[in-house]
C-alpha cells in the first residue's frame, strides 16, 4: 500500500536542530505536513487536538520522556493505533526491548541517515 | 610503666591479704592509702603521656587536613574554574548549534533554488558553499574551548585524588540531596542512559533484528 504523503506527522524532540533535520528529511521524502513538539506532554496535547498519521519521537526529554509518551499513546483508545517510531541516542538493548514491549513500531538509533528514516517509515506502513 | 602498675597493685593485694584476719590499725589504713596513692600517681602519669600522645596525633592530623583542604583550593574551583568550564561548555553548545543552523540554511537554500538558470544556480551554490566553509570554522574554536574544559577537569581530578588519598576518604552511601535522588530515580526508571560510548550500545542492524 502506498504511503499517504499528505498525512500529518508529529516530530517530538527537545532539540530544535534535530526537529529541523528530521523535518527536512521528511520533506525530501515528500511529507509536507509536519508538526513538532518539544517533549512528551506537549506532543500528547497536540495529538489530542489533531489526528496524526505518524509520530517520530526522541526518548530523552523533559518533563515527559518519549518512552512515557509511547506508553500514554498506547494506553489511550483514541490514539493507540497511531504508528510510532522512536529516534534516539539510547542504544542499549534494554531500551529497544522496553520500547518494543510498550508498542513502538520501529526504532532508529541516532545518528541516522535519510535512507534509514525512509526504510523505517516504509516498514511501519508495510505492517 | 605497665609493669610498674602491676607491681603496685600486687603490693596492695598482698597487703590486704596479709592483714585480712587482723584488726585494722590507723597506721595500716595510712599505709594502704599511701600505697594506693603511689599506684594511682603512676597510673595518672601513664594516662597523661598516652593522652598527650593521642592529642598530639589528633592535632597533627587536623593540621595535615587543613593543609590538604587548602591544597584542594575548593573556593577557587567553586568560584572560578567550574563556572568558567560551564561557560566554555555553554559556548560550545551555542557555536555548534549556530554552525549547524547555518549549514542547514545553506542546504535548504540550495534545495529550494531554481535550477532552470544554470549560471544563477551555480553562483548561488558557490556562495552557499562558501557559507558552509565559514560555518565549519567553529570546529577550531570549540576545539580550543574543549581543551580548556579538559584541563580544568584534569586539575579537579588531581586535587580531589590527592585529597581522597590524604584523608583516606570513604564514600557515604546514598545521595547528597533530594534533587540528586530524584534525578537518579528518573534516570533509572525511564532508562535514560544517554548516547553510548564507542563500542558500547547496539548498532542499527542489531536493533532491526529485534523487530523482525
Amino acid at each position: 500500500m502506498p504511503i499517504d504523503l499528505s498525512m500529518p506527522i508529529l516530530v517530538v524532540d527537545d532539540y530544535n536542530t534535530m526537529i529541523r533535520i528530521i523535518r527536512n528529511l521528511l520533506r525530501q521524502l515528500g511529507f509536507e505536513d509536519v508538526d513538532d513538539a518539544s517533549d512528551g506532554s506537549a506532543a500528547l496535547s497536540k495529538m489530542r487536538g489533531k489526528r496524526y498519521g505518524l509520530v517520530i519521537s526522541d526518548w530523552n526529554m523533559e518533563p515527559m520522556t518519549g518512552y512515557e509518551l509511547l506508553k500514554e499513546v498506547r494506553g489511550d483508545p483514541g490514539l493507540n493505533k497511531t504508528p510510532f517510531i522512536m529516534v534516539t541516542a539510547e542504544s542499549k538493548t534494554e531500551n529497544v526491548i522496553a520500547a518494543k514491549k510498550a508498542g513502538v513500531n520501529n526504532y532508529i538509533v541516532k545518528p541516522f541517515n535519510a535512507q534509514t528514516l525512509k526504510s523505517k517509515i516504509e516498514a511501519v506502513f508495510a505492517e | 610503666m605497665a609493669a610498674r602498675n602491676t607491681q603496685d597493685l600486687d603490693r596492695i593485694v598482698g597487703y590486704l591479704k596479709e592483714k585480712r584476719a587482723e584488726d585494722v590499725a590507723l597506721s595500716d589504713v595510712v599505709a594502704l592509702a599511701e600505697l594506693t596513692a603511689e599506684s594511682l600517681q603512676t597510673f595518672f602519669l601513664t594516662l597523661d603521656t598516652t593522652l598527650y600522645r593521642e592529642l598530639r596525633a589528633i592535632a597533627t592530623y587536623i593540621n595535615d587536613m587543613k593543609v590538604e583542604i587548602g591544597a584542594l583550593q575548593a573556593n577557587e574551583l567553586k568560584e572560578n574554574r567550574i563556572p568558567e568550564a560551564g561557560q566554555e561548555l555553554g559556548a560550545i553548545v551555542k557555536a555548534t548549534e549556530e554552525a549547524t543552523n547555518a549549514i542547514m540554511e545553506c542546504a535548504e537554500t540550495v534545495i529550494g533554488a531554481d535550477a532552470n538558470d544554470p549560471a544563477g544556480y551555480k553562483t548561488l551554490v558557490e556562495a552557499q558553499m562558501m557559507r558552509v566553509f565559514e560555518a565549519c570554522s567553529f570546529q577550531d574554536i570549540t576545539g580550543q574551548r574543549i581543551a580548556k574544559v579538559v584541563e580544568t577537569l584534569q586539575q579537579i581530578e588531581q586535587r580531589v585524588s590527592r585529597f581522597v588519598e590524604a584523608v583516606s576518604a570513604k564514600d557515604l552511601a546514598g545521595f547528597i540531596n533530594e534533587h540528586e535522588r530524584k534525578r537518579a530515580e528518573r534516570k533509572n526508571r525511564f532508562m535514560l542512559n544517554g548516547p553510548a560510548r564507542e563500542g558500547e550500545g547496539i548498532a542499527q542492524a542489531q536493533v532491526d533484528q529485534l523487530f523482525i
